[in-house]
């Protein structure tokens, strides 16, 4: 007791505006060894720490802080690991703010400790001093198809080699990551982390089959017969639209199509890439959660003017309070209350949009405010060459149709218990594909658990 | 992982045959799908008909249209592409129509209306084909048309150079006027032509599946460029697609949007080729 209670964080040093507009550089720089370990001394070490309980994975936080604070950053790697397959991702994309420091005891009084800047400094730190985790593997002879490689089937891949299983992976794109390869910005989440995580996962020796969409390119019935157990992490890939009219028109585009543009294929350096991108002066995003925020920040970069449009307010934004801050930072415009009604075209091509003011209601199932639109309140924005809809992701339909043995709800869903077990006893299931678009964390942690499940599984059959 | 190219020949001073190693892809095609290629780790994705399968290789036929193409064909036979991906899309279901008439104007359709009237054939259907051209200068050598795989062969180019004068939809009008019986059309090619022809054999109430083209990237559901409307419902061409009912699709969006990039790609062909000129 007696600990001196420093209120105020040690700041994180952000790349500049106008640097920052010109390329895809990530925002923040980081936290050095001496910003770390101050930071990690303003931790109280909880004797009942409540951080741990907002952490999707239950990261023994104060643990790892505490091992920073003693300028041990290997143990602090190992204690974070251990729950946490890929810190170096977590820390960057986690909405902190409503998960393990919306719990800090320091919030109450001043800022709490800023947990996700100090886990990606671990991390940053051991991959750049080659700290891995090297375990020694007791080969079993069962297989294990992961379906999808982005973070559930990551982590899912990740634990059931170290428990020696023969684990294949396949992923539908040319490139392995799911969302963290076409989906999540560089300058969000710089590539090499990304690549360095598949590296890992093959020196582990777990199989990557690229290009290989199960269902359509080999039948489910197939991968089920070849293997002992399939874990599905096929995440919510498939775009939303508004099914206003106007959408069929040029310069309309879903967030995914804009961001596997840019990220999968990095149009941004087209013509070096091949893959092209074509730019509004006047681009309007419809939606403001984290998809959104990056196709606004994106669409920025590539020299765009940017509105969001949102039928809520700010303060109902789904995105983490990192994103849209840097979002506003980067000079875009927000336009609460308001929803689009139709596009409209001039030649073919967008140059309006028509909207409607809205105002909030009553808490919906969201618990969030209901938008209620205002009749008679339509006007049109002008000038607009570009929407981008940013409406949140469904489960892929064209895996789900071809795999009719799998329980799922009407929105395609994937059904599966606490343990990450589906209807079927050799199935397993984890990710956006059981939630229909969450975050990163709590991909990981369910892969973990099928994980467990699938081992349960494995050994008593 | 790459792909090998086994054959690479002239068909005009324009299109080409090439065959690529793609076991997996060449093992489980059906007529109707396609085939995503990337050359390199910069390339772009894209789709491509399959004309058909020669051992573990797949045969396509490529125009030189943009970079991609004019690089695709620059390979040699013994080079390797990094990446194809497939077999993509909705295969045609091959049903006995009675007399089925397919009708191509472009390279892709010449590619995949081999397989199509094939398998046709091969379900007990009457096949005639109809194959056009611009004019003798483009007109394939006789190996490389469909002859053998249907009943009635009919070659077209717009100027009369060789074989019948006109197009598909004259044709195709000519026969309906006439009382000919067609139970079923498959039609790909230019988009403007097969809206033509949705139009005329809706009058006669002839089913009329075309070949549907949108821009894609990724080709397995997840960015929505290729979105067409059917009915007045979103479809994906890549995943629904890429044949539908002509009488239902809404021809001009996919017209309109199917444009989008056309400076660019012209940006990106005039880079390569000023490249290799060195």
């Amino acid at each position: 007791m007696g600990k001196k209670i420093i209120k105020k964080r040690v700041p994180v040093r952000e790349r500049p505006v106008e640097e920052r507009l010109k390329g895809f550089m990530e925002v923040p720089y980081g936290y050095n060894e001496d910003e770390a370990i101050a930071e990690a001394k303003r931790c109280l070490q909880c004797p009942k720490p409540t951080c741990i309980e907002g952490c999707p994975v239950n990261i023994d936080i104060p643990g790892f802080i505490k091992a920073i604070a003693e300028r041990d950053f290997e143990r602090a790697f190992y204690i974070l690991k251990k729950d946490d397959p890929m810190p170096a991702a977590t820390g960057r994309v986690c909405p902190q703010e409503t998960q393990c420091e919306v719990k800090c005891v320091l919030g109450k009084v001043g800022d709490p400790i800023n947990i996700g800047k100090l886990e990606a400094f671990v991390a940053d730190w051991a991959r750049k001093n080659n700290i891995k985790d090297k375990p020694e593997i007791h080969e079993r002879p069962q297989k294990v198809a992961v379906i999808g490689s982005g973070p559930a089937g990551i982590a899912c891949a990740v634990d059931l080699r170290k428990m020696g299983y023969q684990v294949t992976m396949f992923e539908a794109l040319h490139k392995a990551g799911g969302v963290m390869q076409y989906g999540i910005p560089e300058f969000r989440l710089p590539r090499d982390i990304v690549d360095y995580e598949l590296k890992y996962l093959e020196e582990l020796g777990v199989e990557i089959k690229l290009n290989t969409f199960v269902g359509l390119h080999i039948p489910c019935e197939e991968v089920r017969e070849k293997y002992d157990a399939m874990f599905i992490g096929t995440g919510a890939g498939a775009p939303r639209f508004l099914g206003i009219p106007g959408e069929e028109l040029k310069g309309v585009y879903s967030a995914n199509e804009f961001l596997i543009r840019v990220n999968l294929m990095k149009s941004y350096l087209f013509p070096e890439y091949d893959t092209p991108i074509k730019v509004g002066k006047h681009v309007a995003v419809i939606g403001a959660g984290n998809v959104a925020m990056d196709a606004t920040r994106s669409a920025r970069r590539l020299g765009a003017k940017v509105t969001i449009i949102y039928r809520r307010t700010k303060k109902e934004s789904p995105a983490r309070i990192e994103e849209l801050h840097h979002a506003l930072e980067e000079g875009v415009e927000f336009m609460e209350l308001v929803n689009p009604v139709r596009i409209l075209e001039k030649l073919n091509q967008v140059r309006g949009i028509e909207l409607i003011r809205m105002r909030l209601g009553e808490p919906d199932s969201s618990g969030r405010p209901r938008p209620i639109p205002i009749e008679g309140s339509n006007f049109v924005l002008e000038d607009i060459d570009m929407v981008i809809e940013a409406l949140g992701t469904r489960p892929n339909r064209m895996f789900l149709d071809r795999a009719p043995f799998i329980a799922r709800d009407k929105w395609g869903i994937i059904q599966v218990d606490e343990h990450m077990r589906t209807n079927q006893p050799d199935i397993f299931a984890g990710g956006d594909a059981v939630s229909g678009g969450a975050t990163v964390i709590r991909a990981l942690g369910e892969g973990r658990i099928a994980a467990r499940s699938i081992h349960e599984y494995l050994t008593k059959k | 992982m790459a792909h090998e190219i086994v054959r690479n020949e002239p068909l005009n001073y324009q299109d080409y045959l090439v065959a690529i190693r793609a076991p997996e892809v060449a093992a489980k095609i059906k007529p109707g799908q396609f085939v995503v290629m990337m050359l390199h780790d910069k390339g772009e994705r894209i789709p491509m008909s399959v004309r058909t399968t020669e051992g573990d290789a797949i045969v396509m036929y490529i125009r030189k249209v943009g970079k991609t193409t004019h690089q695709l064909i620059d390979t040699p036979v013994g080079g390797t592409i990094k990446h194809v991906i497939g077999p993509q899309g909705q295969p045609l279901k091959i049903e006995k129509h009675g007399t089925v008439v397919i009708a191509t104007d472009s390279v892709c359709g010449h590619a995949w209306s081999y397989s199509v009237a094939k398998a046709l054939r091969e379900a007990g259907n009457y096949v005639i084909d109809i194959q056009c051209f611009a004019d003798e200068k483009e007109v394939y050598p006789e190996w490389a048309l469909n002859k053998n795989v249907c009943d009635e062969h009919h070659v077209m180019t717009k100027d009369g150079s060789v074989g019948e004068k006109g197009h598909y939809t004259t044709l195709i009008k000519q026969w309906l006027a006439e009382g000919r019986q067609i139970d079923f059309i498959y039609a790909g090619g230019e988009l403007i032509k097969l809206k033509h022809l949705a139009r005329i054999t809706r009058k006669y109430n002839i089913p009329t599946w075309v070949e549907a083209h949108q821009l894609m990237i990724d080709a397995s559901g997840m960015c929505g460029a290729c979105r067409v409307f059917v009915g007045g419902e979103m479809k994906l061409t890549c995943i629904d697609g890429p044949f539908f009912d002509a009488h239902k699709l809404d021809f001009d969006s996919m017209i309109n949007r199917y444009s989008t990039y056309a400076a660019e790609e012209k940006i990106a062909l005039e880079r390569y080729l000023a490249q290799k000129r060195g």
